[in-house]
Parts: structure tokens; C-alpha cells; sequence
């Protein structure tokens, strides 16, 4: 019941902001029951096992039993981060778009539940088609958030996320259908629990891109690879970034992209064994081109969110190099720097909607000496800077070092690459650093008429638990990875014939026979 | 033959006779009246007690085990049941529509809701008839009186050139239709479908005649449920006639055509002939990117949706095929009668907000004029989204699980790519049904409901949009529930 709760709670704040009475009290009543949802989610940490690579927490009932299709939820080490990460950035949301959305508030908090929901719900379904209703359900309220409160060309912005996206993910509902026959093949009985997937051995023959295993793994790949996005699929994230709202950026980016790397973790790798074995060297090297050429295009962007968006190409390159390496330190440091990316990337699209609250502006070269006018601003801006270019003692320095460790062991010439990405990476974001923060007084900062206000205790409320977090998970990274350890270890030791078992059934045999043969009889009449 | 009726048959064909005589009421009061209009509402709950009488017999008297009647020509089994009624509730939906809008209110509302009735009568006909004779007195009773509703309702140039277009096309399709059949009888010496059933498959093969006449009639039907290149008429009398009676037609006259276009399939002509196999797979993949990429370009709302219209025909022939081909069981014709439930909730709560917004019965709707509708009537605009999700088969809606099933079905027969085509054309289609959501919602603007009451279309774009959202979250009861009265 507990998962449940958690990614339909959600639903039921949206609909109780939806009709609250009144409009002045709707933030602080969505803050209140985003704070319930993230302490509720808290108490997952205290039931899961971090010893077990088994499913738990399960919940599974027959749903569409024609199909067999069911309402299938659990969670392991690979999902846990992330959905304590969606319900601890969404009372941050709240409280950061305090002043910046100020038309339709009950809509925007609706809007913003309904993709809690959505998000959580795909970090924890366990079957296909009720992963998938809540993979595209997630498309509806952000296509309105960037739609409604964006901005200038917030329309073309949004129609364009939605269609990639979706473009995406149809092929992948073919392919999941066409698996779900696979299994009835398989076992006589249709399923889509993505553990009975794990089960099948389908064909595969290097070499060959029209052979079946081939054409599933980019079925799902190109989906996955869509919501990332990696290198040439990337071009909806800048507009929807940069039209989107503060709020709005930050979700997307801290949280819908992780949808992508987490999905490659939970379908693709374990699914289609060989054929990700077989094209990893095409994973890494879109990786690696997205790191290298997200630095040196956010090297060049007058605007810091664009600038800002394309480092977030940059630092999902990392996330997918790690990734397809295979190994324990590759796939724990992919995991991690999904979690930093959050943080520090969220983070600073807070801080931007910050400034631009204030001057209505995001061109660098208007900025220029704000450090002397917002010392405060610039220190948490620093902070933020530094765990984004992965300097020790930050979050993100842990995330990258990983990845890099794991693929100078699978495949060094990636990584002599990659290498040079960190050293982007502190370039273009030095480089803007010191362009907004010191040198002469730009236009902006130096207008008389417009005298700019450090933040106020509500901004620093926002900033603090990032900025703790930056620092927690940079010092003690083995708080976090100890507890996926247990599952990426299983992933990796058993990738060629990966299962999942439900925690605490005594014995799987039994307890999947019981489970199917209530569709059995619905099929037989 | 036989002449003799038995009290079976009465039974088996009491919806129809009760609809007839629910028709006769309004205009039979009428006249009583001298010729003065009787109060609106009470003639329209008088066609509604008409519909639901008849839907309920239905419900009662046929079902699975497929009585026929009539020496054979009349079939209630599942899919009349399915099938019929919804057509029924189609129609009921329809009428709730004319009762509020400014073309088909007024003096002459009583005969519309008859015409409305005789032409649900026409429908029932159309979807029990196993005789091909049958089935044209059905289509022509169901067309007969549809023409009449279009010309009479308006007094605009594009109604009467709507109503005309539809006569002469579907007169021609009726004319290719009755070639056929004159073929088919050629070959078997009958033109009763559950007499040569069995034999079609090894006709197909053999008789040149029966090639023909399977062809003519499909083709005959193609007309009937505008799959491209014969759907040129659909946008023009979708956009010409009133609205009401385009929801009408684009939800309860395709249901019951495609009902018979399913018998006429379900011979399982389509495996002895590869060629007639192919080309319908072409026609399928056509239709749908015709109808996607031709309502993309389109500013009238009601054109777009015509469009869109034909998109789901391409849809639903894709289903039909699964059904032409399946060796056992009844999925594929279960996925297509779930599709078109889906599909006549979402369509008609279209036609439903397009009715809202009509001021006057020679009024034009356009995307561009929804602007601020979303801030006027929010709740209006999110069953319009509801619906528009649920076309473009969003999940949680009714419209993805439709699509989801009529592709699983596609893909079970081995369909693979007809699917990754219909899968290909719902990413295309999202584009244009987003356009009303983006200017509704995205755009400021003056967009109201019409000024005079429209309290009765307002309850049945809520309960459509309500339906739209229970049915996609429980459809899988209601999927195997069809699936077995088709077995």
C-alpha cells in the first residue's frame, strides 16, 4: 500500500488544489502536501532491505486480465534514489516558484501533482503498459506547464517536446506489445510484468540489424533516447528549457530526464543483454560526443539557461557512458550522477529564475559584477557552479569520477574523451561565472532606477537543503551508494539472464503460478 | 421460401418495432396540435424513452447465441447487440445535441427527432442484416433519412450543398454496392451471407464473379465509412451539415456501417485473395495518413474533425483486416467495437462543444476562435481536452486502450507493420488535435459558449468525458466482456 499511496497521493493534491476555494492560500497548501508526500516517501527508506537486489514493497494485482496486464509496483535499488529525489525537489518547486507564477496558481500546482505522480509512477510500475500509461501520461502536464505559464515562444517549444517524445515512445508500445506475445509464446499465458520479460530469451544475431532482439533493444532505445536526450535527438531540450517557466525547468531537468537514463537501466540493459553488449560501443560514443559537444555548445550561449540546458546534453552524456560500460563502478556512478545532475542542475535553473525575477533578463553580457550587489546570491551560485563542474567534496565529482573509473576499465579511448569533457565543463561554467558574477558592472546590474535585493529569507530556504545535499552527497557518497549496491551488483553479475525476485516470497516457483492463473481461467472461457 | 411469420421473430425484431412506433409520437402529436410544436424537451424525451426502449429490448433479445429471423436474414447476435447499441446511444447523444442547437431547434424539431428515429431504425437493420439485401434496405432507410435532416435543417448554401453531395455519393456507393451483389448472387445463388460463408474462402480463389462482387461490395462500404480515396465527401458534409447531425453521422451511421463491413469481412474472403488482402492493407495505411495530414492543414474545427474522422476509419480498417484474417477467436472484431465505443464517446463530445459555441445555425467555428475559452468556461475546456487526449490515444483515456487493443490484435495476426504504420500517423495526429488545446488554453481571447441554455449538451459533454476516463481505466472487463458475446 505504501507505493501506492505515494504515486497516487499526488493525484488527489491536484484535485484538492484544483478546487480549493480560495486562491491566496493555494501555496501554502501545496507546500503542505508536498512535504506530507516527501516524508511519506521517507519512510520507504526505513522499510527497504539495502541488502536485497529483490523487488520490494510490491504490490501487484490483476488489472486487464484479457492481457495479462496488472497494476504492478516495487521498488529496488535502482529506482529508491530517484523517487525520494522527485518527492524532495517537488516541496523545493513550490517554494522556489513562491513569486514567479503568478496567474493560474491552483492549475500550475495542479499541473504539478499530476506529474509527481506521472514520474513516480514510472520510476515504480513494474509492468509495461502501466509503465507506459504513466510514461505518457507525464507528457500532458508539462506540455501545459511550458504551454501556459512559458515564454515568448513557449507554444512551438511545447508542441515540439510533446511530438518528440511521443514520436518516441509509440515504437516502444509496439515493441512492448510484440514482447507480450513473446511471452505467451514463451509460457502460454500473455503477460506484460517486466519480470516476466526478463524471462525470455529472445534471438539474437550480431551483425544484423534486422534480427528481432536488434530491432526491440532500438525500439526502446530511441524512446529512452528521446526523454535523455543524447547527441542528435537532443534538439527539443533547449527550447522546452528556455520557454519553459523556473519551475518547469527545473523538473524537467532534474527529474523527466532521468525517466530516459533510469529506463535504459530498468528495460534495456537487462531486457536485450546482448544487443546492448553488441551496440554499447554506440551508446558511448553518442555519450561521449553529447559530453564534448554540449560543452562547446554551452560554451557559446549568450543566454545562461540555454547555456545551461545544453550542459545538461553535457552531464547526461556522463549518465550514458557510465552506463553502457557494464560495470559496477560505471553503472553506480551513472546512478549517482542522475542524482547530482538533479541537484546541481535543478538548482542552478532555480538560481537563474532567481535573477530573472529581478531583471527580466538572461543575457550574460547584460550581467557583470553582481558578486559586490548579491554576495549572498553569487556564494550559493558558487556552490552550485562547483558541484556542477564535479570539483572533490561535491556531489558531482563522486558521479563523474565513477563513470570515468568504470569506463577507463571497459573501454579507455572513451574516456580520454570524456576526460576532456571535465575539463569543458569547468570552462564554460568559469567562464559564464565570471562573466555574470565579477569584472566591470554590467547594464543591469549597475541600473539605479532597478537596485537589485539579495535573496530573501524564502530564496534562502530554497537554496539551503540543495546546497546540503551538494555537500552530503559529495562527502559521503557510501551513505547513498550502499543502497543501490546490492541491485547494480545483480544487474551486472547476472546481465545475461537477469531476473528479479519479490522480496520475502519464501519461494518465486509457487507464488508465479498463483499469480497466473487467474488470467488463465479469463482466457479459457 | 417461407412466408409465414412466427411470434420469434416479432421478438427478435421488437426494438425495431418499438422505435418505429417511439417515431410516430412527436409528429403524431404534432399533427394532433395542428401543426404547432409541442414543447421541445418533452419531444425529445419522448425519442430518448424511444432509444433506450429499443436498446434495452435489444439488450434482452439478442446476444451470443445468434438467433436469426426472418428465414435467415436478420442475425442478433453480439455484435448486433454491441453495436446496435451504441448506435442507439449515439443517436441519443445526437438528439440531446438538436435540442440546443440554433440550426435544428425550432419548428421543425419534432420531425427531426422522427427522422432521427427512422434512421436508427435504418441503423438496427443495417447491423443485424446478415442478407445483402437486407443490408441495403437498411443503408438506404438509415441515408434516406439522413438526407432529409441535413437539407431540411438549414437555410445555408453549404447544408443544402452538403445535403446534395451526400446524396449523389452515397446513391453512387449504394449503385457499386448493388453491383456487387448482383455479382455474389451470380456465383453463389444467394445473397444470404450465412449461406455462402463457408464457401467464400475457396470462392475467392475460384470464381472470378465472386472476386468481383466481394470487391464492389467492399468498395461499396468503403464509401460508407470514408476510407481514402473514397472519403472525399466526408469533410464537406461533416463541415456543411448541422453539427449535431455531423456527430451523428460520423459516430452512429460508421458504427453501424462498419458493423456490416465486418460481416462482409468476416466472410474470410480475404485469405483466399492476396491481392484483395493487400490492397485493403494499403487502403488502411492511406486513409490514415490522408485523414492525419489533411486536418493538419485545416482552420475549421468541424473540418478538422471530419478529417480526423477519416484517420480513425483507417484505424478501424486496420482492426477490420485483424478480424478478416484471424483464424480463431472473435479479437480483432472485439477490438474493433471497443474502438468504435471509444471512439463515438470522443467524437461526438467534439461535435458536442462545437454545438456549445454555435451562435447562430450559420455560424463557423474555427481553431483560432477557442482562443480564452479555457479562462471563460475551464471546466468545459478540460472535457474538451479530455476529449481531444483521448483522440490522439493519451493514456489514461478510453482512446489509447482502443488503440492498444486494436494494435495488439494487428500484431497477434502478425500485422507488424500495418501497426508501426497506425502507430506512426497517432504521433502525426497529435499535432493537430494539441492546436485546439494550444489556443484554448494558451492564448488569450474572447471564446464563450453560446448565449441561449445549453444545460442538456452541458450534461452530455460531462457524462462523455466521464465515460471517456472510467472506461479507459476499467477496460478490461468490459473488452473480455465483448470479446465473449462475439464468441
Amino acid at each position: 500500500m505504501l507505493l501506492s499511496a505515494i504515486v497516487f497521493l499526488p493525484l488527489l493534491f491536484a484535485l484538492a488544489v484544483a478546487l480549493w476555494p480560495r486562491v491566496n492560500s493555494v501555496r501554502p497548501l501545496a507546500l503542505g502536501f508536498s512535504v506530507i508526500e516527501f516524508f511519506l516517501s521517507l519512510s520507504v527508506l526505513q522499510k527497504f532491505d539495502p541488502s536485497s537486489a529483490a523487488l520490494q514493497l510490491v504490490e501487484k494485482h490483476l488489472w486487464i486480465g484479457r492481457f495479462g496486464i496488472s497494476y504492478f509496483m516495487g521498488i529496488d535499488g535502482l529506482s529508491l534514489w530517484l523517487v525520494i529525489m522527485t518527492t524532495f525537489l517537488t516541496p523545493i518547486i513550490i517554494l522556489a516558484s513562491w513569486t514567479s507564477i503568478d496567474k493560474r496558481i491552483k492549475g500550475f500546482h495542479a499541473c504539478l501533482f499530476i506529474l509527481q505522480t506521472a514520474m513516480l509512477g514510472t520510476f515504480l510500475a513494474m509492468d509495461a503498459i502501466f509503465y507506459y500509461v504513466f510514461w505518457e501520461l507525464s507528457l500532458v502536464p508539462m506540455y501545459f506547464m511550458i504551454g501556459i505559464w512559458g515564454g515568448p515562444r513557449r507554444i512551438y517549444a511545447t508542441v515540439k517536446f510533446f511530438i518528440f517524445t511521443m514520436a518516441g515512445s509509440v515504437l516502444m508500445l509496439v515493441a512492448m506489445i510484440y514482447m507480450m506475445y513473446l511471452t505467451q509464446e514463451a509460457t502460454g499465458q500473455m503477460s506484460s510484468s517486466l519480470l516476466d520479460f526478463y524471462k525470455l530469451k529472445i534471438p539474437f544475431v550480431g551483425g544484423q540489424f534486422l534480427s528481432l532482439q536488434t530491432l526491440l533493444f532500438f525500439a526502446f532505445a530511441l524512446a529512452f533516447a528521446i526523454k535523455v536526450p543524447v547527441f542528435p535527438l537532443h534538439t527539443w531540450l533547449p527550447d522546452a528549457h528556455v520557454e519553459a517557466p523556473t519551475p518547469g525547468s527545473v523538473v524537467l531537468a532534474a527529474l523527466m530526464l532521468k525517466m530516459g537514463t533510469y529506463s535504459f537501466l530498468r528495460w534495456v540493459i537487462p531486457l536485450f543483454p546482448e544487443a546492448a553488449e553488441y551496440w554499447a560501443w554506440l551508446f558511448m560514443l553518442i555519450g561521449v560526443i553529447g559530453i564534448v559537444y554540449g560543452a562547446l555548445v554551452a560554451m557559446v550561449q549568450p543566454d545562461i539557461k540555454k547555456l545551461v540546458a545544453y550542459s545538461s546534453v553535457s552531464h547526461m552524456g556522463y549518465v550514458l557512458l557510465g552506463l553502457f560500460t557494464f560495470n559496477i563502478f560505471g553503472l553506480q556512478g551513472g546512478l549517482y550522477q542522475m542524482l547530482n545532475h538533479g541537484i546541481s542542475t535543478g538548482a542552478l535553473f532555480i538560481l537563474i529564475g532567481m535573477i530573472y525575477e529581478r531583471t527580466h533578463s538572461r543575457e550574460i553580457s547584460k550581467y557583470g559584477g553582481l558578486a559586490a550587489v548579491l554576495p549572498i546570491f553569487a556564494s550559493f551560485f558558487f556552490i552550485i557552479t562547483l558541484s556542477s563542474i564535479a570539483v572533490p567534496m561535491t556531489n558531482g565529482f563522486v558521479g563523474e569520477f565513477l563513470i570515468l573509473l568504470g569506463s577507463f576499465s571497459a573501454m579507455p579511448g572513451y574516456a580520454y574523451v570524456a576526460v576532456l569533457g571535465v575539463v569543458l565543463g569547468a570552462v564554460y561554467m568559469l567562464w559564464m561565472f565570471k562573466r555574470v558574477f565579477f569584472g566591470p558592472a554590467g547594464a543591469l546590474v549597475s541600473d539605479d532606477k532597478h537596485p537589485l535585493h539579495d535573496l530573501s529569507m524564502r530564496e534562502i530556504a530554497v537554496m539551503v537543503p540543495l546546497v546540503i545535499m551538494v555537500f552530503w552527497m559529495g562527502l559521503f557518497p557510501n551513505q547513498f551508494l550502499d543502497w543501490s549496491k546490492a541491485s547494480v551488483t545483480h544487474l551486472i553479475k547476472n546481465r545475461s539472464a537477469y531476473s528479479l525476485a519479490i522480496y520475502g516470497a519464501t519461494d518465486a516457483v509457487p507464488n508465479s503460478v498463483t499469480e497466473q492463473s487467474a488470467p488463465a481461467k479469463e482466457g479459457a472461457q | 421460401m417461407k412466408s409465414n411469420i412466427t411470434l420469434n421473430d416479432l421478438i427478435l425484431i421488437s426494438p425495431m418495432i418499438a422505435l418505429f412506433l417511439a417515431s410516430l409520437i412527436p409528429i403524431t402529436l404534432k399533427v394532433l396540435r395542428g401543426n404547432r410544436e409541442q414543447n421541445a424537451l418533452s419531444t425529445l424525451i419522448q425519442g430518448l424513452i424511444g432509444l433506450v426502449i429499443s436498446a434495452v429490448l435489444l439488450g434482452i433479445f439478442s446476444g451470443p447465441a445468434g438467433a436469426t429471423a426472418f428465414n435467415h436474414s436478420l442475425l442478433f447476435d453480439g455484435i448486433t447487440q454491441w453495436m446496435g447499441i451504441l448506435a442507439l446511444s449515439a443517436a441519443g447523444g445526437s438528439l440531446v445535441l438538436m435540442y440546443e442547437n440554433p440550426a435544428t431547434k425550432g419548428n421543425q424539431f419534432s420531425e427531426l427527432v422522427f427522422l432521427t428515429l427512422s434512421s436508427s431504425l435504418g441503423m438496427l437493420i443495417l447491423v443485424s442484416a446478415v442478407d445483402l439485401l437486407m443490408v441495403f434496405i437498411g443503408l438506404e432507410m438509415m441515408s434516406l433519412s439522413l438526407y432529409l435532416m441535413i437539407g431540411m435543417s438549414h437555410e445555408e448554401r453549404l447544408a443544402k450543398e452538403a445535403a446534395l453531395k451526400y446524396f449523389v455519393l452515397g446513391g453512387f456507393a449504394t449503385a457499386i454496392f448493388l453491383y456487387g451483389v448482383a455479382f455474389i448472387f451470380g456465383s453463389t445463388g444467394s445473397t444470404n451471407i450465412l449461406d455462402f460463408l463457408e464457401a467464400a474462402r475457396g470462392l475467392v480463389v475460384t470464381s472470378r464473379l465472386f472476386l468481383f462482387g466481394i470487391t464492389f461490395v467492399i468498395i461499396g462500404f468503403c464509401f460508407k465509412v470514408s476510407i481514402a480515396p473514397f472519403h472525399a465527401w466526408t469533410p464537406d458534409v461533416y463541415q456543411g451539415a448541422p453539427t449535431p447531425l455531423s456527430g451523428l453521422m460520423a459516430t452512429a451511421v460508421k458504427t453501424v456501417s462498419f458493423a456490416a463491413f465486418l460481416r462482409i469481412i468476416a466472410t474470410r474472403s480475404l485469405e483466399g485473395s492476396q491481392n484483395l488482402f493487400d490492397v485493403l492493407q494499403w487502403l488502411a495505411v492511406v486513409t490514415m495518413i490522408v485523414g492525419n495530414v489533411a486536418a493538419i492543414m485545416q482552420n475549421n474545427l468541424k473540418r478538422m474533425i471530419a478529417y480526423s474522422s477519416v484517420a480513425h476509419s483507417g484505424y478501424i480498417l486496420v482492426g477490420l483486416i485483424t478480424a478478416g484474417v484471424s483464424e480463431v477467436g472473435s479479437f480483432g472484431a472485439a477490438s474493433v467495437i471497443f474502438y468504435l465505443i471509444s471512439y463515438a464517446l470522443m467524437t461526438l463530445g467534439c461535435f458536442a462543444i462545437i454545438s456549445m459555441m454555435e451562435n447562430s445555425e450559420n455560424a463557423i467555428i474555427n481553431v483560432d476562435d477557442l482562443a480564452g475559452f479555457a479562462r471563460k468556461r475551464p471546466l468545459l475546456a478540460l472535457c474538451f481536452t479530455v476529449f481531444l487526449l483521448s483522440l490522439a490515444g493519451i493514456p489514461p483515456t478510453v482512446g489509447f486502450f482502443g488503440k492498444f487493443y486494436l494494435f495488439n490484435a494487428a500484431v497477434g495476426e502478425g500485422l507488424l507493420w500495418l501497426t508501426v504504420w497506425g502507430v506512426i500517423n497517432s504521433v502525426i495526429s497529435v499535432y493537430y488535435y494539441l492546436r485546439p488545446i494550444v489556443v484554448m488554453y494558451m492564448k488569450d481571447g474572447e471564446a464563450d459558449i453560446a448565449s441561449h441554455p445549453l444545460n442538456a449538451t452541458t450534461v452530455a459533454v460531462l457524462v462523455f468525458a466521464a465515460c471517456i476516463i472510467l472506461l479507459g481505466l476499467s477496460s478490461g472487463p468490459i473488452f473480455t466482456a465483448i470479446e465473449k458475446s462475439l464468441m
